[in-house]
């Protein structure tokens, strides 16, 4: 009786993973008719607005023949470090803003100024003050990936109950282990929250690292294709491919949290 | 210019409308090959729209000086004047959605090469308008002596990189002989001044006055005398330029001449980028000497006219692009431009 009840849940889970699939595969498939029909209908020629199949095509060539993996490498290896460090510094600042009140009052107008300030503008000074290069540029993505992170990690944190705190410390529990064992804890689902949003954000910073100064990534290849080449179904193949990544990045983001986060 | 609606009706409707609105009159040229001032419908102006790179700048006084001395309105054009990116730009002048364009030659040259529809109708500067520039002393005149230099750039496209490709060939080097860094941002003066490269492509109307001014005096290392290639010039899509030949040649014409104003008075372009750049007035003297410093590249004195485009000049620049491999040579130069402006 157990067993059959496990073997209905698993298929349960198996049809509705299928069904997700499905609604997944549909929602490409319209997504590139819809794209197909705006070329065939507007008339749109190749350099304005390639149709998907001519993407695809070109996608395929520049796997072939090693244009896209350089570029591809440079932007993940950029995203990841950069969102790695931002996410790291904005958990130790959320913690502290959540902790300190004079923190908050503070550091919280410079945090929400600097977030007024376009991050292109200010790029290209960053790039000159940390001498360019990879440091240059994971410091550049960590910025963009840092605010939402620690907003929503001193959110998290001051959403934890306050009876279980008062009880941790009722109980002993030393400032550290509440925080560590408590806090941190009940702050995941918000926290969780903010990486998501953080972690789509370390692609776009990484571009934007890039188009401050690199030689390599995919940002480049989009000012390549662009400017130096008029290949526009290329431009495409290197924003599909931000895309991809940005998709897989929350992908794994969300593993994580399913992983940690009860339900 | 040409707007493609979005639905089919819309198609049929715009159709219909463009067929009603569109002006029959355009300027028809002299036997000189300039346009005579007056449209065939007396007082209707072809609305046209232009396209400059870069942004609102003393460098485009001519355009100024035509739209507000009647050079335009003459040749029976209201002229807009928008920017954009010279990607974009290509593209929307090859699309119809502009009329008209100021673009490089050598990206001209890649972009019909890549399929897209516009070509080269009149230059606009007879000289090469980026150089390798350093501080004095510094820059090498045999481009040979450039290895184990370090250069900045914008990146690996557009002119300035043309160039830089051009100059290495022409010392028997290669991009990886050099360390280049780049500044997507057209930031290199920048990396110039705080010892970051050694030397830096840019403009010569722009960059080395913009060192100068952060007290640097500058060298250059040109490539007219050494791997020449066309300048920047005015472009059109095929299919204006096959429609409508003499409105082409009107406004090529129209340029041409607010351009030999300029040159003759290059006060009267200062003012009228005044007029339309209120803040040059923040630093005139830049201003004033960017301006003269655009006129000696413009070089009208060593062309037989305004706008003349050089075929010696374009076969040089399009062996040496096809060597570089910006483009595979299967498109011929001879289709890449189309004088607008005869000189007899």
């Amino acid at each position: 009786m157990g067993r059959g009840r496990a073997q209905g849940s698993a298929r349960g889970g198996r049809v509705k993973a299928l069904r997700r699939l499905g609604f997944a595969a549909l929602s490409v498939a319209g997504f590139l008719l819809i794209w197909k029909a705006v070329v065939v209908v507007g008339g749109y020629p190749e350099y304005i607005l390639p149709a998907p199949e001519v993407v695809l095509a070109r996608a395929v060539e520049a796997i072939q023949n090693g244009t896209l993996q350089p570029h591809l490498a440079a932007t993940l290896q950029e995203s990841v470090m950069g969102f790695t460090a931002g996410m790291a510094i904005a958990v130790l600042v959320g913690i502290l803003l959540a902790k300190s009140l004079t923190a908050e009052r503070v550091l919280s107008p410079y945090l929400v100024a600097a977030q007024a300030i376009p991050i292109l503008a200010l790029a290209p000074l960053l790039d000159i003050w940390f001498g360019g290069g990879l440091t240059a540029r994971i410091v550049i993505c960590a910025l963009i990936v840092f605010f939402p992170i620690a907003i929503a990690t001193m959110v998290g944190i001051r959403g934890t109950d306050p009876l279980l705190v008062e009880m941790a410390r009722a109980n002993g529990a030393r400032p550290d282990q509440v925080t560590r064992l408590l806090e941190l804890p009940s702050a995941l689902p918000v926290l969780f929250g903010g990486l998501r949003v953080g972690v789509t954000l370390a692609v776009i910073g990484a571009v934007v690292a890039e188009w401050t100064g690199a030689s390599v990534g995919l940002g480049v290849l989009i000012n390549i294709a662009d400017q130096g080449l008029f290949d526009t179904p290329l431009m495409f193949v290197a924003l599909g491919t931000l895309a991809l990544l940005g998709l897989t990045f929350y992908g794994v983001v969300l593993l994580a949290e399913r992983a940690l986060v009860p339900r | 210019m040409r707007m493609r609606p979005r639905l089919p009706l819309l198609v049929l409707a715009g159709a219909v409308v463009l067929a009603a609105c569109t002006p029959t009159s355009s300027a028809s040229p002299s036997s000189t090959g300039q346009p005579s001032a007056s449209s065939s419908n007396a007082g209707e102006l072809r609305p046209i729209r232009l396209l400059l790179s870069y942004r609102p700048d003393v460098q485009f006084a001519p355009f100024y000086v035509a739209q507000q001395d009647g050079y335009f309105e003459r040749a029976g054009l209201d002229v807009t004047i928008e920017h954009a990116d010279g990607g974009d730009l290509i593209r929307l002048v090859a699309d119809g959605q502009a009329d008209f364009g100021v673009a490089d030659a050598t990206d001209v040259m890649v972009a019909r090469t890549s399929g897209i529809p516009v070509q080269y109708v009149s230059t606009l500067y007879q000289l090469f308008p980026v150089a390798v520039i350093g501080p004095t002393g510094s820059v090498p005149t045999d481009p040979a002596a450039l290895a184990g230099k370090r250069i900045g750039t914008p990146g690996p496209y557009g002119s300035s990189w043309v160039a830089l490709l051009a100059l290495l060939d022409a010392g028997g080097l290669t991009a990886d002989d050099v360390k280049v860094r780049e500044y997507p941002q057209y930031n290199q003066v920048d990396g110039l001044l705080n010892g970051d490269v050694d030397l830096i492509t840019g403009f010569r109307n722009n960059e080395p006055l913009r060192l100068e001014a952060a007290g640097m005096q500058t060298d250059q290392l040109t490539v007219d005398a050494i791997a020449p290639l066309p300048g920047p010039g005015l472009i059109v899509g095929d299919d204006l330029q096959a429609a409508d030949p003499e409105l082409v040649t009107a406004f090529a014409s129209a340029i041409a001449q607010a351009q030999e104003a300029v040159i003759a008075d290059p006060e009267t372009g200062l003012q009228a980028a005044l007029v339309e750049v209120p803040t040059i007035a923040e630093d005139v003297e830049t201003a004033r000497a960017v301006l003269l410093a655009t006129v000696d590249l413009w070089a009208a004195d060593v062309s037989p006219g305004i706008g003349w485009i050089d075929p010696d000049l374009w076969a040089t620049g399009y062996r040496t692009m096809v060597k570089l491999g910006f483009i595979d040579g299967s498109v011929p130069v001879e289709e890449m431009y189309s004088a607008a402006l005869r000189f007899d």
